[in-house]
């Protein structure tokens, strides 16, 4: 396996853009198949483990010498019914999704308007206000934390999912924004002159032409906002504090990693289901995950 | 949460009345004095909301949380307990203290409320009744509990950290027991490196084993990160002398020390890769109770880490450290949850539950039947009665607790042991970093 | 916002022509569609941000107010080895991290350009390491490099390549090559998504132009592909050097820093400092030493990699 993959190393700058060429069979399999099973094997590798382990009892997770690490020999649910019967995991996962969804609608809501602003109404320094929340983005959540944490709380949110619900799109609208310039960039201006013509209003306009034309583009923001609000961790780390009002990653990290042993088995099942929801929504909409990646490349 | 409570209501009350059962009789032997308790009026519809540091040992949260809901009930009112990991209750309390918002109570570690000293209210009036009652509060609890002449917390108890031994090892290397010199401690190290049954003592960023190493180090020596007027006294001939010790006794630990967290000793340990280390009951405990390892513990004898230039052991236990925050809005309740949860219906019971894990703080409870039912644990009695603790010799003050919450003295150990710095450097740069933290207050 | 709306209604009851007027103000309509956004990030970002900035110019710590120490914070982490080994570490792990991604993420992108079947079904699935929270990814992998019942050490030790268990984070290098290897797996899927993306929109008919020139394969990429790519590439790095270097997740849930604060970014180092040290000035000082590296790194890819495209306007698509 090894050789295998380092073989085709040091061919591969000049055999991968290979579209138009014909090559033989076992040239291919060696230059295409067997690198993309490596890179497959070592991508979903974690995510194996993390199932295998979650339904191993812990007879056979701690003994290699008897049963194969590879393979359960007696699986097991007590590590799923651990989490979600002696856990809050339940109440952990409503108040992710919650806070996700909530986010996600706030800052789709306010990064279409400025977009919209931005593109389409283009008024003096409208580029720099672009730039301005583009470079938002750049502000790591580890600086902000502190000051935020206190901010929280005057507010009275300390604790609260609004906490996280407002404090997200701090990081979501930059995205989504810059995202969704693209977007409406990529809408023919000429439909909305001929539009203004015919005597619609901006409003209308954005409503009913721009909006359902930059649908795709909606979807993709607001599937990136959902994945990113879902993974978000040190903002949940500081402003919740009661285990149920936590997120689903704080929570496995901070509530299932407890005094005597590491339980392996409730951690892994307690990754393996926060990861579930999530990977699930977004098959559903690979699509146009792929392209909210890429901005307004279209396949 | 809500759905657990029932589930957890019933372990809990089971454990309870084990604990009760067991220590019925012993009860009646904690020794009370006539005291007043203080008129605390609960609020009526009172809420409180308790963060602790997660169990080490089960009934430790099974007695707990009965005990809580015992006064809840007793009293009409809530109460709720959170259990959080060790690494993370400092920084929940410092967000609690910063935000003036969070839970009524937070059981924190060690030093930790003088910290938070201007954020928590005044307990002077509830340890007082309890000194009294209990014949005195120990002098690791004076230390931790008192700021001044006033009291701003109520230490709970204290996890000691002994040596923890395999006897059938030592025997097997020459040793009987655990020299109490340093020079003989070394050789026991090198004889149980020699037959492959090494020891091992944490050196990470561990709450309780790691400072517990350094400290007992460094103070075994005679070094000490402060001077009795709380100047920094870490860069010192003694500390110096102790890191050139630990050089040596480094040479004979089982890999990975570096990185050992509070958990980390008792799996090597448990899994028969370490056979001497410094740890809290917890090991012996959890191998006692699961049958595949019930022939270590069996094997395993715990006694005080060696003297070395001192007369008595150096050991600030583990401290347990309750604080009431001054944004509560039930603060009797809580402190008259505080004071139920020491007298002797509940405390006694939660002592025998955790067998010797916590320690007690109050004199009393050293007739506890904890201390006679196994003689291996009663090295655990008086843990608090030692005369050190984090940031010894110095007052404690806003430093101390700094410098500890900082590993100061771990990384410092930790640094000699890995060689990325001399024993000088490594004590040089220790004392640069606990400067900083002792100059400005 | 509410408060300048709230009149603009009550006039538009009585005449709704002069809703459909004002709405059609451009000015207005401006204001309207900034203000959420804006509002919130000024909320939330800029006055944090300056709060923290301040911070870092005071000696405060959790529970007292600071007073203004100029430099000082700056001063003694010149001088603070741990300060500076996370700046390193900081450094290097952007730039190895990168540099793998970067590179193995081009490998996989240009595997998947080719003819492949359930093709996307195989990028839906590239992508999970990327969607799955990154904390709960680096649980998993801290389980892989478990001292005693790592699988990577089971497996080296019944092929005999090792004979005791491999140390992945236990001492200072392991550790941190450790860390570098989980981030470039969880960013590989990112890279080779986004690069597919650009490649498929290279016109085929380039390739066939130069296939007539005679160009050999590493020429068609060097001439075509490369540059075509360039833009995406500079977006796409600039987004991950800016991921990279303020991570937190991984470190914090697999070492915390450690062993022997080898591992500490600056961000979990001012996380350390700041929160469970307590000494917020110091927490805030070292997060914004986080920013001159960010401001360059993005200048750098913004400008470096991108300028040619970008001056040639909109005609990318």
């Amino acid at each position: 396996m090894t050789d295998a993959a380092a073989a085709p190393q040091s061919n591969t700058a000049t055999a991968a853009p290979e579209m138009l060429s014909w090559d033989s069979k076992s040239r291919r399999v060696v230059m295409l198949y067997v690198p993309l099973a490596c890179f497959l094997l070592i991508l979903l590798f974690p995510f194996y483990w993390m199932t295998v382990t979650a339904f191993k009892p812990n007879a056979e997770l701690y003994d290699y010498a008897t049963h194969n690490p590879f393979w359960i020999t007696s699986p097991t649910l007590d590590h799923i019914r651990h989490l979600l019967f002696n856990t809050s995991y339940p109440h952990w996962l409503w108040t992710t999704m919650l806070v996700s969804i909530a986010a996600t609608f706030l800052s789709l809501l306010s990064s279409t308007l400025a977009a919209y602003a931005i593109q389409r109404l283009r008024f003096r320094g409208s580029q720099y206000v672009g730039l301005a929340i583009y470079l938002a983005y750049l502000v790591p959540p580890s600086i902000l934390f502190i000051p935020l944490a206190t901010m929280v709380v005057r507010l009275g949110l300390f604790d609260t999912p609004f906490a996280l619900i407002l404090t997200y799109p701090t990081f979501l609208v930059p995205f989504c924004t810059w995202l969704l310039i693209g977007y409406f960039k990529s809408i023919p201006y000429e439909l909305e002159e001929c539009a203004l013509i015919d005597g619609a209003s901006r409003l209308q306009i954005l409503r009913q032409i721009t909006l359902p034309l930059a649908i795709p583009g909606l979807i993709s923001a607001g599937i990136f906002s959902f994945t990113l609000s879902w993974n978000e961790f040190i903002y949940a780390l500081a402003f919740i504090q009661s285990s149920e009002n936590k997120t689903v990653p704080v929570a496995i990290l901070t509530e299932l990693v407890t005094g005597d042993v590491y339980q392996w088995g409730a951690l892994m099942a307690g990754s393996l289901l926060g990861s579930l929801p999530v990977a699930i929504f977004y098959s559903f909409f690979v699509d146009y995950y792929v392209s909210s990646l890429t901005g307004a490349v279209k396949e | 949460m809500a759905n657990l409570i029932t589930r957890r209501e019933t372990i809990a009350a089971a454990g309870a009345v084990a604990a009760a059962a067991t220590g019925g009789a012993a009860q009646a032997q904690i020794a009370t004095q006539p005291a007043t308790a203080p008129n605390l009026p609960i609020e009526r519809g009172a809420t409180l909301r308790m963060l602790r540091p997660v169990r080490f040992v089960q009934p430790d949260e099974d007695v707990w949380r009965a005990n809580c809901q015992r006064f809840a009930q007793a009293n009409g009112i809530e109460v709720r307990v959170d259990f959080v990991g060790w690494e993370d209750i400092t920084q929940q309390t410092a967000v609690t203290a910063n935000t003036g918002a969070g839970p009524d109570i937070i059981v924190g570690f060690d030093a930790g409320p003088h910290l938070f000293a201007e954020k928590i209210h005044d307990l002077t009036d509830v340890a007082t009744y309890l000194g009294q009652k209990y014949g005195g509060w120990r002098p690791l609890a004076n230390a931790y509990g008192r700021r001044g002449d006033r009291w701003i917390s109520l230490p709970f108890g204290a996890s000691g950290g002994p040596a923890i031994w395999r006897t059938s090892t030592l025997r097997e290397a020459g040793f009987e027991s655990v020299p109490d010199d340093h020079a003989g401690f070394l050789r026991l190290c090198q004889a149980l490196k020699r037959i492959n049954k090494p020891a091992g003592f944490a050196l990470g960023n561990a709450v309780g084993d790691g400072n517990a190493f350094a400290n007992w180090l460094v103070w075994s020596f005679g070094g000490s990160l402060t001077d009795e007027q709380g100047a920094v006294s870490i860069n010192s001939p003694q500390t110096v002398a102790a890191l050139n010790y630990l050089r040596e006794l480094y040479q004979t630990f089982v890999p990975g020390t570096l990185a050992w967290g509070d958990i980390s000793n008792n799996r090597a340990y448990a899994a028969g890769e370490c056979h001497l280390t410094q740890n809290g009951v917890s090991l012996y405990f959890s191998m006692l109770n699961d049958p595949a390892l019930r022939h270590i513990a069996e094997d395993t004898q715990m006694t005080p880490m060696p003297k070395g230039t001192l007369n008595a052991v150096p050991n600030a236990g583990l401290t347990l450290n309750a604080m009431v925050f001054r944004h509560s809005r039930f603060p009797n309740a809580a402190k008259a949850l505080l004071t139920f949860l020491m007298e002797t219906e509940q405390y006694d019971p939660w002592l025998q539950a955790n067998i010797g894990y916590w320690s007690q703080p109050l004199n009393a409870y050293a007739a506890s039947a904890t201390w006679t039912k196994d003689p291996k644990i009663s090295v655990f009695r008086d843990t608090m009665n030692n005369p050190f603790w984090n940031g010894y010799k110095g007052p404690i003050v806003e430093g101390s607790v700094a410098a500890t919450a900082d590993y100061v003295m771990v990384q410092m150990c930790a640094a000699v042991a890995s060689g990325q710095a001399t024993p000088q450097a490594a004590a040089a740069e220790a004392e640069r970093r606990a400067q900083r933290y002792f100059r400005r207050r | 916002m509410s408060a300048t709306t709230a009149p603009v209604w009550t006039k538009t009851r009585q005449q709704p022509g002069a809703l459909a007027r004002l709405f059609d103000n451009k000015a207005f309509l401006i204001i309207v569609c900034l203000a959420p956004a804006v509002g919130l990030l000024m909320t939330f970002l800029t006055y944090p941000l300056g709060l923290g900035i301040w911070l870092a110019f005071t000696d405060t710590t959790i529970g007292r107010p600071g007073i203004w120490v100029g430099i000082e914070n700056f001063e003694f982490l010149m001088e603070d080895p741990i300060f500076l080994n996370s700046v390193f570490y900081s450094v290097f792990y952007t730039a190895v991290a990168t540099f793998g991604k970067f590179g193995l993420g081009l490998w996989l992108a240009l595997l998947l350009n080719q003819h492949l079947p359930m093709k996307s079904l195989l990028r839906a699935i590239i992508l999970l390491p990327w969607i799955v929270p990154t904390v709960l990814s680096a649980i998993a992998f801290w389980w892989i490099y478990d001292p005693q019942f790592s699988i990577i050490s089971y497996l080296s030790m019944k092929m005999g390549l090792t004979e005791g268990p491999i140390d992945f984070i236990n001492t200072a290098w392991p550790a941190r090559w450790s860390l570098i290897f989980a981030n470039i797996w969880r960013g590989i899927p990112f890279v080779a998504i986004s690069l597919l993306a650009g490649l498929q929109t290279i016109s085929p008919s380039l390739y066939e132009a130069a296939l007539l020139d005679g160009a050999t394969p590493w020429q068609r990429f060097r001439h075509i592909t490369f540059p075509m790519l360039m833009p995406i590439l500079a977006i796409v790095m600039t987004f991950s050097i800016i991921f990279t270097f303020t991570d937190f997740q991984l470190v914090y849930a697999i070492t915390r820093g450690g062993p022997v604060n080898s591992t500490h970014l600056m961000a979990t180092l001012a996380f350390q400092r700041g929160i469970p040290g307590g000494q917020l000035g110091e927490g805030a000082a070292i997060a914004v030493a986080m920013i001159p590296f960010l401001v360059f790194a993005t200048l750098f890819s913004y400008f470096g990699l991108a300028r040619r495209k970008w001056q040639q306007g909109e005609s990318n698509d």
